[in-house]
């Protein structure tokens, strides 16, 4: 999803930005990209400081709480 | 402005059809091509989107000696072929111009795309001369702004079959980014970058040679170029911002990066610089305006990453924020291949 296939599988509460996963706004974008197309949520226009994306766990329940519970 | 014209083959580019006569396949059309070399050398990109098996894109590339920055050949709708093509370039519709002779072609796309600029071969013999395919300055970037993106694809392939992180893969390209103070000569580019850049670009607005000349030497403003090359080219200037340098805190009004550089780590570089240059002078703050859009939301992923934080409660369409980043704690690290000056 983010072209990064080194960031498959990693655990849901390490954090995105960072040193670690680093994730940079090319591989960021593909995955708001994703998330809008999968989910109709678009996390930039509700999320100033897309605080969502701290972690996957952060950002599984900004989707969840805004697309209605469709995720697991 | 068009950046890439996307081209059909058949009747179009040839003056033939390529599968009716594979022995021999039909020769370039010579007005086709004098406007594609034209506009070549502007620093417009070229494409082919065509009904025909790969091998007709290396016969039309071979035939009239370009390299072509992206081909989709086969039977799909051309629609899908271009919107491959604009996914693939990093482009938007209407940075884009298509080339058919066939009216339901031509039809078919400009319903799909309406956005796209869709030509027949006798508009696009005379279209170099409109102002949409004419950019007013043509600097050194934008003339090998085709073999930069051929560089593109295959640093993108080696990348696709690299085992390590981004950091190693950017370590083993040889990435060098050169972050210096702008020069007059810088101001055309830093001026057409003003322009074309949109993913990157905090303000959205175009900024004249003129206003850009008079911040070089305006007390309390600084203008900053980043380069970028590695082992499969040179970038050249690919970024830049300006800087409004007070006691207590540094504001950026225009920070902006080419899409080419994408991926390649230059803006999370130029965003750690600021803060460490300026840091190093005792300012507090470092304050990033930006304008709030969709396009450029890869920008306020790169200010997320770098810790910079905006106070205003929504993210309203067209709004604007100012970013703000803390100067406390130990300044952020800049990988070996950056060289940057450290006194402002």
């Amino acid at each position: 999803m983010t072209g990064r296939r080194e960031l498959a599988g990693i655990p849901p509460q390490t954090p995105l930005f960072g040193p670690g996963v680093g994730l940079d706004s090319l591989a960021g974008t593909l995955l708001l990209r994703q998330v809008r197309a999968r989910f109709g949520v678009d996390v930039a226009a509700e999320d100033l400081n897309l605080d969502a994306l701290a972690t996957l766990a952060t950002l599984a329940a900004f989707i969840e709480e805004r697309a209605g519970g469709g995720i697991s | 402005m068009i950046k890439c014209v996307i081209w059909d083959i058949d009747n179009t580019l040839l003056t033939g059809v390529y599968l009716e006569s594979a022995e021999q396949p039909p020769p370039p059309d010579p007005a086709m091509v004098s406007v594609l070399t034209e506009l070549s050398g502007r620093g417009i990109i070229h494409a082919l989107a065509s009904r025909n098996p790969p091998e007709a894109a290396g016969y039309a590339a071979a035939a009239i000696g370009h390299q072509f920055a992206a081909a989709e050949c086969g039977w799909g709708r051309k629609s899908d072929a271009i919107r491959g093509i604009l996914a693939d370039l990093d482009l938007t519709p209407d940075a884009a111009a298509f080339v058919d002779d066939e009216a339901h072609e031509r039809a078919e796309v400009s319903f799909a795309l309406p956005d796209l600029l869709v030509l027949s071969p006798e508009d696009m013999a005379d279209a170099a001369g409109w102002p949409e395919f004419g950019p007013a300055v043509v600097t050194p970037e934008a003339r090998r702004r085709g073999a930069m993106y051929a560089q593109r694809r295959r640093r993108q392939e080696e990348a696709r079959a690299f085992g390590g992180s981004r950091e190693e893969f950017l370590r083993y390209c040889d990435t060098a980014i050169t972050i210096g103070w702008a020069q007059p000569a810088d101001v055309p580019r830093l001026h057409e970058l003003s322009i074309r850049t949109h993913q990157f670009n905090s303000s959205g607005e175009e900024v004249s040679e003129a206003a850009l000349g008079a911040l070089l030497g305006r007390p309390g403003h600084r203008v900053v170029t980043v380069r970028l090359a590695d082992r499969y080219g040179d970038d050249g200037l690919v970024g830049g911002c300006v800087i409004e340098a007070g006691a207590r805190d540094w504001t950026v009004p225009l920070l902006m990066m080419s899409c080419r550089a994408i991926g390649r780590g230059v803006i999370d570089v130029l965003l750690a610089w600021l803060a460490r240059a300026a840091a190093r002078v005792g300012a507090a703050v470092l304050n990033v305006g930006c304008r709030l859009a969709d396009r450029n939301m890869p920008l306020r992923l790169a200010l997320a990453g770098a810790g910079f934080r905006a106070s205003q409660a929504s993210a309203a369409p067209a709004a604007a924020a100012v970013f703000r980043k803390q100067l406390t704690g130990p300044p952020p690290e800049l990988p070996g291949w950056v060289t940057a000056p450290e006194e402002p």
